[in-house]
Order: C-alpha cells, then structure tokens, then sequence
C-alpha cells in the first residue's frame, strides 16, 4: 500500500520526477567519480610496484627511486650485504642513464636502464630475446620508432660527449635482439636496456660499481619492515622504501586528488540532498489536503512518514541507478584525461573501479534520500487535520 | 650560467656572531656565502648571518658558509609539490663540494632579440653533437605540460558541474513557477492574456536566477579565499589556487539567467495552455 502510493504520487507529476531523478543521476555519476578517484591512483600504484615481486627499493640515502640523479656507489657490496639477509631472495641492480643514438643531422635520446637480466623486474619481453649477452639491448616501441631500427640491427650508443674532442664518449655497438614493455617508463618514452656492467662500463669513472636502485623480493610470509628496519642499521648510505611507504610517499603528493575528491564528493551529495529535499517538500506542500484526509479517515503518522521516505529513497536510488553507469562513462573520460601526464607509467590509472566504490556511492546515497525526506516527512505527518481540511475545502 | 642544485646537507647551524664551527673550511680562504629559501630558513630557525656545514653527503666534511641571503619561492606550479629546501651556491663552489668538477647542467644564454635567438639556436644546433640549444618559451610550453594536464582535467570537472547544476537550477525552477499556478489562474481569469502571464514568469524566473547566481558568486568567492588560504598554508607558496574572475563571474550569470529563462518560459507554457479551471483544480 506504502508503495503503490509513493509510486502514485511519483507517477502523477513525471517531468518533475524525471528531472528530478536525472539531477540525482549526474551528481550520483560525480559522487561515484570522485570515490573512484579517491582510492583509484592508491590502488594502481601498488599493483604497479607489485607486480614483479619485489616487497623493498633501496635508493641513495634520503631520496626516492630515480627521483634525482644520486647513485650508490660500491654498489657490488651492498648487493652482497643485501643478498646475506635470510628474507632477502633476489635482488636487483638497477643504474639510468641517458644514452644518445648519433646520426648525421644530431642524436636521438633515450633512457637506458642497466639491469641484472636474471632478476630484473623494469620490463617484459614482448618479443625477441633477452640481453643474453654484454652485445645485446632490448628496447621499446618508441625507441624502434624514433631510430626506425628492428630487431636485429646493429646501433651505436653513446652516454655522452667531449666538446673538446669534438668526440662521443662512452660508444659502443649494440644488437638490439628484443623488444619490450618499460613498466616504470611512460609509453612515449624511449627505452633501452642492456646488462648493469656494460651501462656502468659507458659512463666511465663516475658510474663505476654504482646503482641508482636495488629491488628486492623478500621470501614469503617475510616481514618487510623489520628487513627495512635492518637495511636502515646496516647500510646507512641507504634509504628502504617499502610497498606501503612508497605509496604513502606518492599520496602525500598526490594529495590534491584526494582532497578535490573529498570536496566534490561532498558537494555533490549536498546537491544531491537539496534537489530531493526540494522536490518532496512541493510535493507535499501540493498535497497536504489529501494527506489530511489519510489522517482524518484513520491512516497513521507512520505510514505518512514511510510513504514519504519511500518517495524520497526512490528517487534517490533510481537516480543512483542511472549515475553509476553515467559515472562509469565519465571516470573513463576523466582517467583518460590524467593519464597523459608526462612521464607517468603506461599502467597507471587515476580512476580505478572496484565494487566497493560503487556499494560506498550508492550508500551514501541511499543515506542522503533517506536524510532529504526528513524534513517533508516530518511536515506531512504533523499537519493539524482539522485546520488543514478546512483550509483546503475553503480553498 | 646556470648551476645544477645537488642534495646538499646542511650541519651544526650557528648563530650569527658566533665562532665558525671546527672542521670547517680552511681559516686562510675566504668565508664562502650562500642563500637559502625562507622554508628552510623557518623550519631550521636559521637567519641571515648564521653559519652551517654544507656537503655534498651525509658523511663528508663540507664546508662551513655563512648565510648571506634568505630569498622567497618563485610563485611557480612546477614547484608546489615538492616539499624540499633551496640552498644557493657560487658556481665553483657547488662543483667543489659535489665533485662535479667544471661541469654545469646547462646554460642561459640572453640574446638582443628574437632573430639573434633563432641563429645562436641554429648555431649551436649545427655545432655540436652533445648539446642541444632550446628556446625559453619551448621549455616553458614542454614543462607546462603537466598543468595543461591539470587544467583539462579541471575543465572536464566543470562541464559535469554545470551539467549538474543546470539539471539543479531547471528543476528548482520548474517546481516554483509550477507552485504559481493558482495565481496564474486567477490571472487569467481576470483577462489577463497569454502572453502577458508567459513574460511574467520569465522575468520572475531570470530574476531568481540572477539573483541565486550573485548568491552563489558570494559563496565561490569565499571559498576560493578558504582555499587559497588553506593550500597556501600547506604548500607554503604565494600561488593563488582559485581564481573568480570577470569572466568566470560573467559566465556563471549568463548561464544562470538563460537556465532560469528557458526553464520559465517552458513551465509557463505548460501552465497557459491550460484552462484556468484546472490550473485551480475545479
């Protein structure tokens, strides 16, 4: 009976219910955008540094992975420190550089990554082999691009110049023999790697024994703190960064997103809120009359209030309905947006859709259709039925 | 010329007039200077005159400098995210204390114009293999790229908000002048026409608009000073994060007024069309 009659009364003024519901429907899709984006970039991030294994990088003291151009030196003697840990069971060297392809009308730049092949964890193999021996690069698509090479070919790389000489320093000859997926690197950035001794070798006196990075896979079940905690004792030229530290790192900042998603969540529900509250509180106000005949005949303050209510969580969860899948549509337009940032890796996403982002929307919006018919349910159910009957029938 | 800015480590700050501290530089070279940006000046409690160790490590001796300068944070986006201290330092002296030797990361060149810059780009350009000669204004366009980012994501924002807030006003707007209808009736019933009550309405709606849109420039006025306030305090930058202006202002009217048209002249119609017995409910 509650229903048919909530129903009813939605049914007879349909633009407005429409209307209504479509307003409920855009802040629902911003609502659920914003809960998205809130935990999206949390939840990318850490897929990201899962994703090979390893639970542990250890940089140059004070810094973050690659984040200036500070290298460890003596790098062969923390591996080795590193690798005596019980919990610790690979470890991975890795040391950037820019490298230059020289070409008649100037040079091509990229990123060259020198790695351990073994245990790396920077890229994967897309095609071709691995750099099996101290003559071989794997590069990426941006890389062949830009140099027009395939695999196979032969391509000098150079780390650097001597203007005196008038010379490239730090050439040598490489096969490239694979082509890969760079998971740090942004898509457009070109891509080489090539084993960690001949990358050091290149770049001559000041990248000897050094590192900008270890990655480090710990054994299962091992804590990772207290190999942290350890790394801090024992290597103190070092800084540990675990998983949760990194992320926490990258939210601090990255925290507008997260404060512009609070602040547009919150407004939207306000939106939200108002558009119902309003439209319930005309539609009683143009029915009190017959809401004082409900009263007047034997129909009690509670099914008033229910039907009310009911009235005002419909059109907050057909609204919630409809925004979730506008919302969907939207967060991919917005990621797309946010996903061009230069230099930000081809896995990351800013809006990532997980199941409780949409229950938590639609919760909170449930709540809000609830909270907005209150008030006009407080006002329907205390009516004085005499005076308002006599009110109406007067007109 | 411009130097690279190493992670530099600053030890044993002391006050000014105050001995140096021991294992400083050697007593016969001259006192080196060096400026540093009011956040670490604030955060450090060091001021102008104060001395510290400065070295390109944790664990290398360094140099003791005085502090000769505290200088403020350019008003730049590049820089609002990444909470770090500033140290300046001579040329030489930089490239002694990190073991750069004569190196320097790159070179601000002045030209006397715009042609003398494309050749002296070219020039380089030809010259040499190792270096490469890049416009200011290209720079700027290729480091902004991460604002132009922000700024369409912000415009995207914008078009849901409206989307938003025009579905809003149109039903806000609806619902009042729907809440007219027995004066509407009563309107016409004393022979007042069609199109009278319809322009009516429409100026009764704009004015709504007009006026809630004022309101509502109050309301965005007050929260961009919250907001600058707020993120100034927690980047410790002069940047101003929100902006009302003229034009901002201008279109949140516009919009607000054609809304409150377009939704007045629709409720009206549907109101007119019927005849004043129904409107009153007879």
């Amino acid at each position: 009976m509650r229903f048919a009659l909530a129903s009813a009364s939605l049914l007879r003024h349909g633009p407005r219910t429409l209307l209504a519901v479509l307003g409920v429907a855009v802040s629902a899709a911003l609502l659920l955008d914003m809960v998205m984006l809130s935990t999206g970039l949390g939840v990318s991030f850490r897929a990201l540094l899962t994703r090979q294994g390893f639970d542990l990088r250890i940089a140059p003291r004070g810094t973050l992975p690659f984040d200036t151009e500070a290298t460890v030196d003596r790098a062969s003697e923390v591996a080795r420190q590193l690798r005596g840990h019980p919990a610790v069971i690979a470890v991975s060297p890795v040391l950037g550089a820019s490298v230059h392809v020289p070409r008649a009308d100037g040079s091509i730049a990229a990123t060259a990554l020198g790695v351990d092949q073994a245990v790396q964890g920077d890229y994967e193999l897309l095609e071709g082999v691995d750099v099996a021996h101290d003559g071989a690069i794997v590069v990426n698509d941006a890389f062949l691009a830009a140099t027009g090479a395939r695999l196979g070919d032969t391509l000098e790389l150079a780390t650097g110049y001597d203007p005196q000489l008038r010379a490239v320093v730090g050439s040598r000859r490489l096969v490239v023999t694979g082509r890969a997926r760079f998971i740090y690197l942004s898509a457009d950035q070109r891509a080489v790697a090539l084993r960690l001794p001949v990358l050091q070798a290149m770049g001559g006196a000041q990248r000897t024994d050094r590192v900008n990075l270890f990655m480090v896979r710990l054994a299962e079940g091992a804590d990772a703190d207290a190999v942290q905690r350890w790394v801090g004792q024992r290597i103190p030229r070092v800084t540990a960064i675990s998983t949760a530290s990194a992320i926490e790192q990258v939210d601090a900042r990255l925290s507008y997103f997260r404060q512009l998603s609070v602040i547009l969540g919150s407004v939207s529900l306000i939106v939200g809120f108002l558009l119902v509250t309003t439209l319930v509180t005309v539609s009683v106000n143009e029915r009190i009359g017959e809401i004082a005949v409900m009263r007047a005949i034997g129909v009690s303050r509670a099914h008033i209030v229910h039907q009310i209510l009911l009235e005002s969580l419909a059109i907050s969860l057909a609204g919630a309905a409809l925004g979730l899948g506008l919302g969907l549509v939207t967060a991919r337009w917005l990621n797309a947006i946010l996903v061009t940032f230069p230099g930000l890796p081809e896995a990351i996403d800013f809006f990532v859709f997980k199941p409780r982002a949409a229950w938590t929307a639609l919760g909170l919006l449930a709540a809000v259709g609830i909270a907005a018919g209150i008030y006009p349910s407080w006002r329907g159910a205390s009516l004085p039925i005499a005076r308002t009957l006599r009110e109406e029938a007067v007109g | 010329m411009l130097p690279l800015l190493l992670a530099l480590v600053l030890q044993q700050p002391q006050r000014a007039g105050e001995p140096p501290a021991s294992g400083g530089a050697p007593a016969t070279r001259a006192e080196r200077t060096i400026a540093i940006d009011e956040r670490l000046a604030a955060d450090a409690r060091l001021g102008v005159g104060d001395r510290v160790v400065v070295a390109g490590a944790p664990d290398a001796p360094g140099d003791t400098v005085r502090i000769a300068a505290i200088v403020r944070r350019r008003a730049d986006p590049a820089e609002v995210a990444r909470d770090e201290y500033t140290v300046r330092l001579h040329l030489d002296h930089l490239q002694a204390l990190s073991g750069y030797g004569d190196r320097v990361d790159y070179f601000a060149v002045a030209t006397v114009g715009a042609a003398a810059t494309g050749f002296v780009v070219d020039r380089i350009n030809d010259a040499a293999f190792g270096f490469r000669a890049h416009r200011s204004a290209d720079i700027a366009v290729e480091t902004s790229r991460t604002f132009a980012v922000v700024s369409r994501f912000h415009r995207a924002i914008g078009v849901i908000t409206i989307v938003a807030s025009a579905t809003f006003l149109l039903c806000i707007l609806l619902l009042k002048v729907d809440e007219r209808r027995r004066d509407i009736a009563a309107l016409r019933l004393v022979g007042i026409s069609r199109r009278a009550v319809v322009r009516a309405v429409v100026i009764e709606a704009a004015l709504i608009a007009a006026l809630g849109s004022l309101l509502g420039i109050g309301i965005g006025w007050a929260a961009s000073a919250i907001v600058n306030w707020h993120y100034g305090a927690v980047y410790r930058t002069p940047l101003a994060f929100a902006l009302v202006t003229p034009e901002i202002v201008a279109f949140a009217v516009a919009l607000s007024v054609v809304l409150g048209v377009l939704a007045g002249w629709l409720a009206a119609q549907r109101l007119v069309r019927r005849p004043p017995l129904a409107l009153l409910g007879r």
